[in-house]
């Protein structure tokens, strides 16, 4: 297995020449990146890997740079948090693309990019759809992505099942990012399938990340460690 | 630091290694001169024992450092005499029939063109960022295309590809005959070697450029064991880790950055009494990079080290470790200390803008601000874990209480923590392969807001401490 969202089922034959070939390298390969990003964006499913390659051709060629294409692949890979997608993808882009003080669109872009990836990397939720919300600029770097924020959602339900046992729908609100405990109510029994309890505590089915279980790590031992041993002392004997 | 007194190259503070560096590059360079001046004496008209020996002479010439302080002319000549080069043995008709100088010939000239490629790329950065150069401005700009990345990246595939070297490779992992599947180039040592080598130099220049997952992915075909090709030549074994270590790392794969740099430091450690002097010398300094690697990793994921390993990290880096290992803000200097002195020299693949100096920022800083957004992400895991330690069930408030932070905060940083336990860890396959693990011996869920922990204990590991008693005694 490998990291989330880097070699999903949905890649295409054509796009997995072009990342495992020479192709990879020819500028005119960036066209069909660009198209298989859009459809990504309006297919929901997510392909770092295939984005890198396209990033990759925008760092050796910079006149072929598309502002939208590079903020259109960190939204995608914002999605697969906690992971290093973001990341990868950001070192890949130039440094003045990512710094701060120039004042270029995309950097600018880039920059408030980063702030929503550190709040969901450093699970702080309810901090996350604040920022989200606090501007509009926003709303317009993630206007391409199809279900950006239901994605979000979900992913943020599925790692608090990872945590938790039970929690407060008051903090669920939060960092769900809905409006009131009824909607809060009304997401966590129809889409992840929880129970809300009396006095408004939503209980998460056991799982085996939510259990906590004691464990003794031992040591595996196995002939193939003596090896070396026992043929030694076999071939002195002889 | 006694390990060091005992006869060995006296120890350097990292960072100022460009001294030492330059002074074996200067030695170098006096026997390059020397062939430099044998190439002014050639007569124009030449014998065929002469020609041998002038092509002997380029074998030889491409294997040779350029010296650090060489003025532009000489890498802009030596960027063209690898183009002749590389272009005679890729582009003749049919295979060059010429045997490599010494069987790490192949290696050396990789390793300097990459080399040479990466101190260009710095050093026009660098002159394009003071910008008060004019004459060397000029000519850099005039030349947009020597030692341009695309033409790098071209010899290096060119090589692998004429070679048919991923071919043999896969052919050897199948327990079949390379020669078979070679074809007319790979089955001569100048091409297999110059091809296996080249494989190594993009893991290094996808590492340069940032690209540290398809840095990896180039290893698909060389399986990292002792038995592999490099591990015939000590720098290139040790560069290999090196590289695949670092890329690791930046993915986060910390276990198998411990992995791999433990690998070759033990390694290291046991043959160095074999290894020539001189040899010993050039990786002295990319030993302390990796120690100071090493321990950037075991701060994130806390780890039991070999031995060897754990003892020199502790007199290399003893005080800086215990302040990764605590973590909260003042862990941060440390982080980007260690990892400027121990990082590869990022470089940028496309000119620099010389119009506007302040534009052209350090390839380094950029990628540590990024690596740095993850150790911020991650600084307060040691504080909750030390906490959360001493307790089997502990209310949320009250450990915010205890720590002084909002109730809020608190449960980001357990999610954080929690979340950071598991990572993908190298199985057999790929080295982006691999399964997810539990690397961390505390573990913990939240029942609203109580917290259950369970620590996980760790039975005696006796089979190493066995062995090497064992080995100790019957030696």
């Amino acid at each position: 297995m490998n990291m989330n969202g880097e070699d999903p089922v949905e890649r295409p034959q054509e796009i997995r020449n072009i990342i495992n070939g020479l192709e990879r390298y020819n500028p005119e390969a960036a066209g069909v990146l660009e198209a298989y990003l859009t459809q990504q964006c309006e297919e929901k499913f997510c392909d770092c890997n295939a984005n890198r390659a396209l990033l990759k051709l925008y760092q050796l060629n910079p006149d072929r740079i598309k502002d939208e294409a590079i903020t259109n692949i960190l939204v995608k890979a914002l999605t697969q948090f906690p992971s290093p997608q973001f990341d990868c993808a950001l070192h890949l882009l130039s440094p003045a693309q990512t710094n701060p003080t120039s004042s270029s669109e995309l950097s600018e872009a880039v920059g408030h990019l980063r702030t929503l990836n550190l709040q969901l990397e450093g699970a702080q939720y309810a901090r996350f759809w604040a920022t989200l919300d606090s501007d509009d600029i926003y709303a317009d770097l993630t206007t391409d992505i199809a279900g950006f924020e239901d994605m979000i959602r979900l992913r943020i339900a599925q790692l608090i099942s990872q945590s938790y046992r039970e929690i407060q729908i008051s903090v669920l609100e939060n960092w769900l990012g809905l409006d009131d405990a009824e909607e809060v109510q009304k997401y966590v029994v129809e889409k992840c399938g929880w129970k809300v309890a009396e006095g408004g505590l939503v209980q998460i089915p056991k799982n085996a990340e939510n259990e906590a279980k004691k464990t003794e790590i031992r040591e595996d031992v196995n002939i193939d460690m003596f090896a070396r041993v026992i043929k030694r002392s076999w071939e002195e004997t002889a | 630091m006694s390990t060091y007194q005992k006869g060995m190259a006296p120890i350097r503070t990292m960072g100022d290694d460009s001294d030492v560096e330059e002074e074996n590059l200067v030695n170098d360079y006096k026997e390059q001169v020397q062939f430099e001046e044998l190439d002014d004496l050639e007569p124009a008209g030449l014998s065929m024992a002469q020609q041998t020996d002038d092509i002997q002479s380029r074998l030889q010439q491409a294997a040779q450092p350029l010296d650090f302080s060489a003025p532009l002319e000489a890498k802009f000549q030596s960027y063209d005499s690898y183009c002749s080069l590389f272009h005679f043995i890729l582009n003749s008709e049919g295979p060059v029939d010429l045997e490599p100088p010494s069987h790490y010939w192949a290696w050396d000239v990789i390793d300097e063109f990459i080399y040479q490629f990466n101190s260009f790329s710095s050093y026009r950065a660098r002159i394009a960022r003071q910008g008060n150069n004019e004459e060397e401005i000029q000519m850099l700009r005039e030349n947009p295309n020597t030692w341009g990345c695309y033409s790098v990246l071209n010899v290096l595939y060119s090589l692998i590809q004429r070679s048919q070297i991923a071919e043999q490779l896969g052919a050897m992992k199948r327990n079949e005959d390379p020669m078979a599947v070679a074809g007319d180039y790979g089955s001569k040592s100048l091409y297999r070697m110059l091809g296996y080598f080249s494989i190594i130099g993009l893991l290094r220049v996808h590492t340069l450029l940032g690209d540290f997952s398809l840095a990896l992915k180039t290893l698909d075909d060389i399986e990292l064991n002792k038995k592999a090709m490099f591990a015939r030549v000590m720098a290139a074994h040790f560069t290999t880790y090196y590289y695949v270590g670092f890329s690791y790392m930046m993915m986060r794969r910390y276990s198998d950055a411990i992995r791999a740099f433990s690998h070759i430091l033990v390694y290291v450690s046991r043959t160095k009494n074999f290894q020539k002097s001189a040899q010993y010398d050039s990786i002295t300094k990319k030993n302390e990079q990796m120690y100071a690697l090493i321990a950037i990793c075991v701060a994130f994921t806390p780890t039991r080290l070999d031995d060897t390993i754990h003892t020199a990290l502790r007199e290399k880096y003893g005080d800086q470790l215990l302040k990764l290992q605590k973590g909260g803000p003042e862990s941060l200097p440390i982080f980007e200390e260690l990892f400027r002195a121990a990082c590869p020299k990022f470089i940028s693949p496309v000119p620099p803008d010389f119009e506007n100096p302040e534009a052209n920022i350090d390839p380094i800083e950029h990628h540590l601000s990024i690596f740095m957004d993850e150790v911020k992400t991650n600084m307060w895991s040691p504080t909750v874990k030390s906490y959360l330690r001493l307790y089997t069930t502990m209310d949320l408030s009250k450990l915010a209480g205890f720590l002084d932070v909002k109730d809020d905060e608190l449960r980001s940083w357990l999610l954080v923590n929690k979340q950071r336990s598991k990572q993908l860890r190298w199985t057999e396959t790929g080295l982006l392969d691999g399964e997810l693990v539990n690397i961390s011996d505390l573990d913990y869920a939240l029942q609203g807001d109580l917290i259950h922990v369970s620590e996980a204990k760790v039975g005696r590991k006796l089979v190493d401490w066995y062995l090497r008693n064992l080995s100790r005694t019957y030696a």
